[in-house]
């Protein structure tokens, strides 16, 4: 039964990403909504419950960039460069559409559970 | 933007951490190195900026790999800001997997099988040496076929061709429901009626040669080959024969017909290499394999060019029969091995969908 239950925590991980990488991206969205860098922008994600590495993180900033979601300067602070991104005016109306669609799917997911 | 500084931390205990950006940088973008090493390299130099706060103290190199190892693995590190790249995308791929199991699988092994290999094997004096060539030579054809297949449907994704199969489709074009084959019990009963007429044919022909020449069996009779291969023919016929009458008493065994079939092509088709092989070994001044002429008009020079064109129509006939019954094994092949996959449980689909 050993590999049944590798397989299963595998099969888990594996959903618990996929569930999780719709939401992070609306949660970077969200907290971008005041200018952060990466850094503190990764604190900020777990402080609130939801930690994610820098090696998602990162790619994941530049892509949202890339889609013209978020904007992003290199700034010193401290004496170090950072690279300090924030939400885009694009990427403004599109977060407010994916937030209402989040609580449009939560809304469905909590009434499907009741009647379960 | 502007361009970003070089925030590549420096000093001895940092040198763990140049080392990690370094192997990270080896695999990144060119056009996006500096920039990316430089977020990075300041993320990092933040944790070990906590780390050490934390603790009242610099980080020895065990505690910095610990931070590089939970960032994870260099080169895995790197190709997550690659943009998303495949050789062969998700629309080409199930044609792709298609084309490719079709080619090797269901063609080149069994051409080779059937057809390339018996070929190989009895033109080859060493039997072994034969069979080592046939491996070879399908082994070499397997590689450039797969290799040709995926260089044309890597360039079909490179050039962006639509693959308007997957757009293009009418439901009402859909194929019929495919019904479970068992052979119709009338068809098996003509065949094995037809199987037994063959067989009291060929019983009778050596008593009776007019039957196969006809009136030409005045000045014709079977040449030495006929000798040589009847009893193989005979015992084909009732090989045959048995799996007719197999299939007929045991209709549920849907997987005999096909398995009898291709059993029934492949033996023929050994039978048919042997008789070529020794139609080509007979002396040329005497070239009568398979009829000669009978004694009394063994001079006759008309009779003989009748005898010379039959042998050679004979020939002729029996090598469209040997390409024809190949190409006969390759679809009973594919057709049994439809057959197998069927019924081989697939454990790990989901349970057929069925309408309430």
């Amino acid at each position: 039964m050993t590999n049944g239950n590798q397989s299963n925590a595998d099969l888990f991980e594996n959903l618990r990403l996929e569930l999780r990488r719709g939401c992070l991206i609306v949660a970077v969205l969200a907290q971008l909504r005041t200018e952060q860098y990466g850094y503190t922008l990764r604190k900020s994600l777990a402080d609130d419950g939801l930690a994610i590495d820098e090696g998602t993180l990162y790619p994941l900033l530049r892509r949202l960039e890339s889609q013209g979601l978020l904007v992003s300067q290199w700034r010193e602070e401290d004496k170090r460069n950072k690279r300090f991104y924030r939400l885009s005016s694009a990427g403004e109306p599109i977060l407010k559409q994916l937030l209402d669609e989040w609580q449009s799917i939560n809304a469905s997911l909590e009434r499907i559970l009741q009647e379960a | 933007m502007s361009t970003p500084s070089n925030n590549l931390p420096s000093g001895k205990p940092q040198e763990l951490l140049q080392r990690y950006l370094q192997a990270v940088r080896f695999w990144l973008p060119k056009s996006q190195q500096e920039d990316i090493l430089a977020e990075l390299s300041e993320d990092l130099r933040s944790q070990v900026e906590d780390k050490e706060t934390e603790l009242g103290r610099p980080l020895d190199d065990a505690e910095l790999g610990a931070i590089l190892k939970k960032c994870g693995n260099p080169m895995r590190v790197a190709s997550r800001y690659q943009p998303g790249q495949y050789l062969i995308g998700p629309t080409w791929f199930p044609v792709y997997r298609f084309v490719l199991k079709l080619v090797l699988l269901w063609i080149l092994i069994p051409v080779f099988v059937v057809i390339v290999g018996p070929a190989i094997v009895l033109s080859n004096p060493d039997r072994g040496a034969g069979l080592l060539q046939t491996f070879g030579n399908l082994w070499t054809a397997e590689i450039i076929a797969g290799g040709v297949i995926t260089l044309v449907f890597a360039t079909l994704e490179r050039v962006h061709v639509k693959c308007d199969v997957a757009e293009k489709w009418d439901p009402r074009s859909l194929p019929p429901l495919a019904k479970e084959q068992i052979q119709s019990g009338t068809k098996t009963i003509c065949e094995i009626a037809f199987g037994v007429l063959a067989l009291i044919w060929l019983l009778l022909v050596p008593q009776y040669p007019v039957l196969a020449f006809g009136p030409a069996a005045a000045f014709l009779k079977f040449g030495p080959l006929w000798h040589q291969f009847y009893i193989p023919i005979i015992l084909l016929s009732l090989f045959g024969l048995a799996h007719q009458i197999i299939s007929l008493a045991r209709p549920q065994w849907n997987w005999l017909p096909p398995l009898g079939r291709l059993l029934s092509i492949v033996l023929t088709l050994i039978v048919l290499n042997f008789v070529i092989d020794a139609a080509g070994r007979t002396p040329h001044n005497e070239w009568h394999p398979f009829v000669a002429l009978v004694d009394r008009v063994q001079d006759s020079a008309r009779y003989g060019q009748i005898a010379a064109l039959v042998n050679v129509s004979i020939l002729l006939s029996i090598a469209g029969t040997w390409l024809g019954l190949s190409i006969a094994a390759v679809i009973e092949t594919w057709k049994l091995l439809r057959l197998v996959r069927k019924r081989i449980p697939q454990g790990h689909n989901a349970a057929p969908f069925r309408a309430a």
